[in-house]
């Protein structure tokens, strides 16, 4: 066999049944094992589209996802999906071909250093050098991408490797054993839950990725604590708890961000102290102390120093804190009452389609298995604030990175990991454009991916902040020269429809859910509507703004 | 300005040196000196480099820690400082 029949054979043994990806030159071998070598393959229409579908696919699915490209443009147009997946520690394997190893550094055709640029957006990688290392570094890359705090790893394979003939043999199994506890951390974590009168569970993606939701509910429910989560972290405790207040940080919801100024303890899970959580850094929850525990140590005083920082595998971690209940029933009625009153309000006057309140409906209308994947932008917060999830696999959601166009490929990848739940998209009419091509992929496929496009014709966004922050300089973020979207869904064979009043959006909402294809809701909002509440850029997380001042 | 030295030991990759140096560019940290030998089995190599910042040297000591082929990482605070450029 030779070398690209030996990297499908290996994908296969490490369980893979689906990959994204693109053709090109320098990957025909591999595409050529392909052909008939047993593992789905789904052609993207973009290399970007192709690494954010694998992004989608192990969101959605928590396996490693899987996505390859050829040399050159191909590999440089994974970038983006790479640094997606390395800033919210998505467990992805990129596979892009390469000149020949004696073409290396000559500038041949489509030659770019792709070692050199993985450098900075993945946790690791690798250029294959030699035919018989292949096996190896494939298992080893897997290993590397979900063990840990999960990434991205690249592996670039020269042609010459691809076709080189080779034995195959067994990979060397490749696993990576936990580290003990520290038991005097974890003494001093109890004490410190103990004393603590006013603390709060601060919850990010970092549980989802360790499969320890359900070690994280049970310490919130033996504990008591009140407890709010990050973006990513969204769908790890129970939607309907009376003690989960919800988002925090910079579109947080008011209940939160204000619980958390008073805290005097943090109890910080899998999350990492983003500047949209923290605004103002050294305004931050200034009477907390801060229990740290994550998998990643290097997070441990990166932004805010922890007075205990536990490096373990959460699963293993949680039960081992606090056995009681504590004894902090003030604080508790406390928090119940910041949350009774700053609730959301949908009594949205007018006729027109309030974003918010159509999202909430969306939610009402199905079922909790549902994914969601969102853009960037007013309709991702917006997701996040008015959608209700019970797991952090259905919100998909670029957090770290920010990725505009994002979403349509999440979705596509989500339905793969998961066909027999519902993938719906909710996207802004900026971001889809970014990734529009990938309608082309739906049609291929033949997946019935439901796309909400909340169409304010602008930016929304950046509008947003121009309104606010730059005195009303609307600085090319006017988008009325949008196509016509249902006619251009239509040009793939996708139905839909276009809304702008608020009473079709339950029955639009149904028809598009009934649709057993791919369908486009395509709905009209204002220009002028603002995400709130927002911390503004500079002050403390209980500055919140409401509305235009 | 701290100044530290780092002395890291880590398994021989033609890329490795790169990593480093990425990193320590990368996490706020400027390299005022450094010297790299490979052992003589060419399997692994040492990399020591003197690097200055406002920040804490753990914020790259931690991150080095975590590269893949790096097997070793240890901090010295510089009780005399080389002198530095301007
Ligand atoms: C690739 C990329 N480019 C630029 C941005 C900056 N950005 C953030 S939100 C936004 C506007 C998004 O507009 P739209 O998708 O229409 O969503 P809306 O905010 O209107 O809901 C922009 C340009 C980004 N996040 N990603």
């Amino acid at each position: 066999m030779n070398g690209a029949q030996y990297i499908v054979q290996t994908l296969k043994q490490q369980g893979v049944t689906q990959i994204f990806g693109y053709p090109g030159g320098a990957i025909m071998p591999l595409y050529d094992a392909l052909y008939d070598g047993g593992v789905e393959h789904l052609l993207c229409r973009h290399e970007q589209a192709a690494a954010l579908g694998a992004v989608g696919y192990a969101r959605a699915s928590g396996q490693v996802g899987v996505c390859m490209a050829t040399s050159g443009p191909g590999a440089t147009n994974l970038i983006t999906g790479l640094a997606d997946a390395m800033l919210d520690s998505i467990p992805v394997v990129a596979i892009t071909g390469q000149v020949p190893m004696a073409a290396i550094g000559t500038d041949a055709f489509q030659e770019v250093d792709v070692l050199g640029m993985s450098l900075s957006c993945t946790k690791h990688s690798y250029l294959v050098e030699n035919v018989e290392n292949l096996g190896d570094i494939i298992a080893e890359a897997f290993e590397v991408a979900r063990s840990g705090r999960p990434g991205p790893v690249l592996i670039d394979v020269p042609k010459n490797v691809q076709v080189a003939l080779v034995e195959p043999r067994a990979t060397v199994p490749c696993t990576t054993a936990p580290n003990a506890l520290d038991e005097a951390a974890l003494a001093k974590a109890r004490a410190m839950l103990a004393e603590a009168r006013q603390p709060i569970l601060y919850v990010g993606g970092g549980v989802g990725m360790a499969n320890a939701e359900a070690e994280l509910r049970a310490f919130a429910e033996r504990s008591g604590i009140p407890a709010v989560t990050t973006l990513k972290g969204i769908g790890t405790l129970n939607p309907d708890h009376e003690l989960f207040l919800g988002m925090l940080g910079m579109h947080g919801t008011k209940a939160a961000n204000l619980a958390v100024q008073q805290s005097d303890l943090l109890m910080v899970v899998g999350a990492r102290f983003d500047d949209r959580v923290t605004g103002k850094l050294d305004a931050f929850a200034v009477n907390a102390k801060v229990i740290h525990l994550d998998k990643d140590a290097a997070e441990f005083g990166k932004v805010r120093q922890a007075h205990v920082g536990i490096d373990a595998e959460l699963q293993q971690v949680l039960p081992r804190l606090t056995g009681e209940h504590l004894a902090i029933d003030a604080w508790r009625d406390q928090c119940k009452a910041l949350k009774a009153e700053h609730q959301w309000r949908y009594d949205h006057p007018g006729e027109a389609i309030y974003a918010p309140l159509m999202l909430k409906q969306l939610s009402e209308a199905l079922d909790d298995t549902a994914m969601i994947s969102c853009d960037v932008g007013q309709h991702q917060m917006w997701v996040a604030q008015h959608m209700r999830f019970t797991s952090p696999r259905n919100h998909l959601s670029s957090a770290g990175l920010g990725t505009m166009g994002f979403g349509l490929p999440a979705a596509i990848g989500a339905k793969l990991a998961r066909p027999e739940h519902e993938s719906v998209l909710v996207s802004g009419d900026g971001s889809f454009m970014m990734n529009v091509q990938e309608l082309g992929t739906l049609k291929r496929a033949q997946l019935p991916v439901k796309m909400v496009l909340l169409d304010n014709q602008r930016l929304g966004m950046v509008r947003q902040w121009q309104e606010l922050f730059f005195d009303g300089r609307f600085s090319e973020t006017i988008l009325t020269d949008n196509p016509d979207f249902v006619a251009m869904a239509a040009a793939f064979g996708i139905p839909g429809e276009t809304i702008t009043r608020k009473e079709q959006v339950q029955p639009a909402i149904a028809r598009m859910l009934q649709a057993d294809t791919a369908y486009l809701l395509h709905v009209r909002i204002s220009e002028e509507e603002n995400v709130w509440p927002l911390v503004p850029p500079g002050v403390a997380n209980d500055q919140m703004m409401e509305s235009k001042a | 300005m701290n100044q530290h030295n780092l002395q890291i030991e880590a398994q021989f990759r033609p890329e490795v040196l790169e990593r480093v140096l990425r990193m320590t560019r990368h996490r706020g940290f400027r390299v005022d000196d450094m010297e790299m030998s490979t052992a003589a089995d060419c399997q692994s190599l040492s990399i020591r480099v003197t690097v200055s910042s406002e920040r804490p040297i753990q914020l790259l000591s931690r991150q080095l820690e975590k590269l893949m082929n790096v097997t070793r990482v240890e901090t010295h605070l510089m009780e005399q400082p080389l002198k530095q450029s301007a």
